[in-house]
This record gives C-alpha cells, sequence and structure tokens, in this order.
C-alpha cells in the first residue's frame, strides 16, 4: 500500500524550478531510497515534503490526505518528521531540551517522558550526556540526537536527509544500523542518501533523481550496483 | 564621596532596570524574528498615552494605569507585528525595519493629535518623601521601579527557562528552520513572543513615567533609543547580555552626569558602544540568545 504518494511535485527557488515535476511513492513498513548527485533536488524534495518549503504545483498525500502547502507543524502533527541536513540540532540547549522540542505538538506528559527513556535505552550515549549542550556533542551524537528529536513526534513516515553526511565510516555504520532497526520496528523510511553503497544494502525500493526529476526506480537488485553508483554520484547526462 | 558614589550607583540600577527591560523585549524580538522593530518604543508610547488619556478623562487608579498601559503596548506590538513583520517573514529585512518605522511616525502623529499638549502631567508613583538610610536619599518610586523590573525579570526566566512556550521560543532563537521541523507552530510563537516583549515594554514604561511624573511624545523613541543601546551593550540577542547591557547603560549615565556634568550623560554611553564596536569584543559578535 502506498503511504506517501507524491503527484508531478514542482517546487521553485524564485523562478529556477529545482524540482520539475516529481512522482513517487514510498510503502507503508519499507525503506525507500532516494540517490541522486548533487545539486538534484533531493533536500528540495525533503523540504517540501516537511512543508518548510511550498510546492508550486502538484500533490503529496499522505495516508489519504493531501499535505502539499500545510505548514511545518501541521505536517508533524499528521505523523511526518524529517530529520534534517546537517542535523540542525539546538545547540545551546540540553540534549533532553532537545528532545522534549521533538515532542512539542504532543499533550500527553506521561508518555512523553516514557518515550524519552525509551531514547535514552535506544541512544545510550544521549542518556549520558543529558544535561550536555547539543553544541558540545561530537558530529556523530548530534545526528543519533537529531534521530531521536524527530522519533520523539511519534512519526509514522521518517524522512532523513542525509544521515551519514561528514560522518566517521563506523559512525555511518552505526546510522545505518540504527535505521535497519527503525524498520524492524514498523517505521516507514524515506532515505536521502550520498551514500549508495550502505542505502542500497538496507532498503527495499529506490529511485534516482537527477536535475530535478526521476530518472529511475527499482528494487535494489534491479541495476547493477556499479551503474547505480555512477548515476547517483555523476548522474547519466555527464557519460 | 563614597556617599555619593554609592547614591548615583542606586539610582543607576534603578533607571538600568527598567533599561533591562526594553532592552529584553527588543532582544526577544530581534533573536526569534532577526529584525530590529523600531516601533517598539512608539508602542510604548502609545500604551502608556491611553492610560495619561483615561487619567485625565476617567481619573483612573494607579494599578488601572498599569494595566492600561500594558494592555496598550501589547495592542499596539500586536498591530506591529500583522503589519510590518508577519508579511516580510521569510523576506526582507530592511522592508519590515523601514514598515516598523512608518508606524512609529503613525503612534507620534496619533498620540498628538489625540492629546495635543506637549506634556502630561502622569500620576506618581510614590508621592511621600524619600527614606533616608544614613547619607543615602532612597526614593521610594524608584526603589519600587528597581523590584518590580527585578520580578519581571526572574518571571521572563521563568518562562524561558521553565516553559512549554519558552522551550519554542529557545528552539526559534536558535534554529527556526529546525524549530518547525520539530512541530513548534512558528507564526503562533513570533506573535506570542511579541506580545510578551511589549507587555515587558509597557512594563517599563509605565514604571518610566510614574516616576517621572509626566508623559511627552518623545517617550516612544526614547525607549527605542534606550532599548537598542542596551541590548547592543549587551551583545546582539543575548538575553542575559540585555539585563546586563541595561544594568549597565543605568550606571553608565548615572556617575557619568554625576561627575561629567548632564551634558555628557548620554554621548559616554554612545561613545562605549563607539569604542565597544570598533574593538569587536567577543560578546557583542555572539549570536547566540541563551
Amino acid at each position: 500500500m502506498n503511504f506517501l504518494s507524491v503527484q508531478d511535485i514542482v517546487t521553485a527557488y524564485g523562478k529556477i524550478e529545482a524540482l520539475r515535476g516529481v512522482s513517487l511513492e514510498v510503502a507503508e513498513g519499507a525503506i525507500t531510497c532516494l540517490l541522486g548527485p548533487n545539486g538534484a533536488g533531493k533536500t528540495t524534495l525533503m523540504l517540501t515534503l516537511a512543508g518548510i518549503l511550498r510546492p508550486k504545483r502538484g500533490s503529496i498525500r499522505f495516508a489519504g490526505e493531501e499535505i502539499a502547502g500545510r505548514a511545518p507543524h501541521a505536517i508533524v502533527a499528521r505523523g511526518v518528521a524529517l530529520v534534517p541536513e546537517n542535523r540542525l540540532v539546538f545547540p545551546a540547549m540540553t540534549v533532553a531540551e532537545n528532545l522534549q522540542a521533538g515532542a512539542y505538538h504532543r499533550r500527553d506528559k506521561a508518555t512523553v517522558r516514557s518515550d524519552m527513556e525509551g531514547m535514552f535505552a535506544r541512544f545510550p550515549r544521549l542518556k549520558e550526556r543529558a544535561a550536555q549542550q547539543a553544541g558540545t556533542l561530537s558530529g556523530g551524537e548530534q545526528q543519533m540526537l537529531a534521530v531521536a528529536r524527530a522519533l520523539m513526534s511519534r512519526p509514522k513516515l521518517l524522512l532523513m536527509d542525509e544521515p551519514s553526511l561528514g560522518l566517521a565510516p563506523l559512525v555511518v555504520e552505526e546510522i545505518f544500523r540504527i535505521v535497519a532497526e527503525l524498520h524492524r520496528d514498523g517505521t516507514t523510511i524515506f532515505l536521502v542518501e550520498q551514500n549508495a553503497h550502505m542505502a542500497l544494502k538496507v532498503a527495499q525500493h529506490f529511485y534516482l533523481m537527477e536535475q530535478g526529476r526521476v530518472t529511475f526506480s527499482g528494487d535494489p537488485g534491479s541495476l547493477a550496483e556499479d551503474e547505480v553508483i555512477q548515476r547517483a554520484y555523476l548522474g547519466s547526462v555527464q557519460r | 564621596m563614597l556617599a555619593d558614589f554609592l547614591q548615583n550607583t542606586l539610582d543607576g540600577l534603578s533607571a538600568g532596570a527598567s533599561y533591562a527591560l526594553l532592552a529584553l523585549g527588543f532582544t526577544l524580538i530581534f533573536g526569534v524574528l532577526r529584525r530590529a522593530n523600531l516601533s517598539f518604543g512608539p508602542s510604548i508610547m502609545f500604551g502608556a498615552y491611553c492610560a495619561t488619556w483615561a487619567h485625565v478623562n476617567f481619573g483612573a487608579s494607579l494599578l488601572l494605569l498599569a494595566l492600561i498601559t500594558v494592555s496598550g503596548a501589547v495592542l499596539a506590538g500586536a498591530y506591529v507585528e500583522r503589519l510590518c513583520f508577519a508579511p516580510h517573514r521569510g523576506g526582507s529585512a530592511i522592508a519590515a525595519m523601514v514598515a516598523s518605522f512608518a508606524l512609529w511616525m503613525q503612534f507620534e502623529e496619533l498620540a498628538t493629535l489625540v492629546m495635543p499638549r506637549h506634556l502630561y502631567a502622569f500620576p506618581m508613583l510614590y508621592e511621600g518623601d524619600p527614606l533616608s538610610l544614613g547619607p543615602l536619599t532612597l526614593r521610594v518610586d524608584t526603589l519600587a521601579m528597581l523590584a518590580a523590573a527585578l520580578a519581571a525579570c526572574a518571571l521572563l526566566w521563568w518562562t524561558l527557562y521553565r516553559t512549554r512556550f519558552g522551550l519554542a521560543v529557545r528552539a526559534l532563537i536558535e534554529q527556526p528552520a529546525a524549530a518547525a521541523l520539530a512541530g513548534i507552530n512558528v507564526p503562533w510563537v513570533f506573535m506570542r513572543v511579541f506580545a510578551l516583549a511589549s507587555a515587558l515594554g509597557g512594563i517599563a514604561g509605565y514604571l518610566v513615567v510614574a516616576t517621572h511624573g509626566q508623559i511627552t511624545p518623545m517617550l516612544g523613541m526614547w525607549a527605542t533609543l534606550k532599548g537598542l543601546l542596551a541590548m547592543m551593550l549587551g551583545g546582539l540577542g543575548s538575553l542575559p547580555g540585555a539585563v546586563i547591557g541595561g544594568l549597565a547603560l543605568g550606571l553608565i549615565e548615572a556617575h557619568t552626569q554625576w561627575y561629567l556634568g548632564p551634558q555628557l550623560r548620554d554621548l559616554v554611553a554612545y561613545l562605549l558602544l563607539f569604542v565597544l564596536l570598533a574593538a569587536r569584543v567577543p560578546w557583542m559578535t555572539t549570536r547566540s540568545a541563551s
């Protein structure tokens, strides 16, 4: 069943169209991955899905409801959370306060507290640093915090924009271990990645995007990995 | 000698406490919106004029005058937010600032139109004799001003660090995009921040006119200038800095007036700001607000 259904989305910065009619589907319970070279429009798509950018036209249906052009907080309340590129933790707030902010739209104090305990169990490093300012964490820890903050909103669909960006290989493996874990627990994940090799290992389905358009869609086995990686990094146009 | 110094310090702190409130209002708006609201002072003036009007026509009581000043300032603040800042939220900072300057003129024109005299009397907070403590004279109303300003600071601190709304405000100051992604209703928080800042300004405005016993339309410009100056002295966008900047400005003014004469009173504060900006002291370039 299609959980998220994106139809012909156009998003522009001024007159420049970064998304030129993107259509794709994300299946419930699956990990779907979006690959493509820099400037393909992957982050623009994520920001449009999360409501930070307003599309010029097109439709975004989530669980049967139109969410295109809605305010970000309304989209979070419907169960879509984005882990943004570059993490964007609140640097001068403590780790615990960052998590509280992630649960902002929820009024159920008791379950928020038990969810926070759940995050600390899943990310023991965050528990050790609960009272520390988020800006003092390492890059990997900040990424964990950004993921945990998004999970605090109890999302049905988790959008992740380049979670491995700028992290050491060991930390990248840990991030992907967490992605696989979240998937096992039933969270639907839509992932943008530069690290095509790792992404194809966890994903059930992937899309390739180039110059604001989806150019390929398939299962990880449907195209040789070399081919995928070449098109993900360089695009098909340059060959 | 020592008595003079202590007396000046005390006077400076009481004036500084109201500057601190003005600077806190400015800082909240600047920190959350990254926009300077030039109409901040005139909104306060509008509130104080509403109170003066009520006093002249109905002879309202002290507490009621304080309430009218604060609600008038909040109302004017909401008007400024809707007209100048909501339309330019993602856009030009200059456009918002120029628009807020236009509303400044509007408030001043309105004030002089409805109440044409240059100066109106405002009921004093306390009209009895000052207290004496050894060589020091303590004016009861300035002490009340100091206490009220400190109480307002404490209440603001509690709001920012102990409530859900405060969490949203700090998140918005630190990382606006991430705040929206965390599910915070950003336009709604903007509105409430404006109301909160205007209320702080209204309290400061009331304390100032009620200790001076008079009001002129210049109150608007005065509040904007003092608030901006105190905010900049403490470092743009820092809340503790706003308090320190406000108190420092009060102390500088009180001591300059006593030792160098009233002509130099304002000049020294501007000179200090100039030196601090030229020397690029570290706290003036930080943008974090917590």
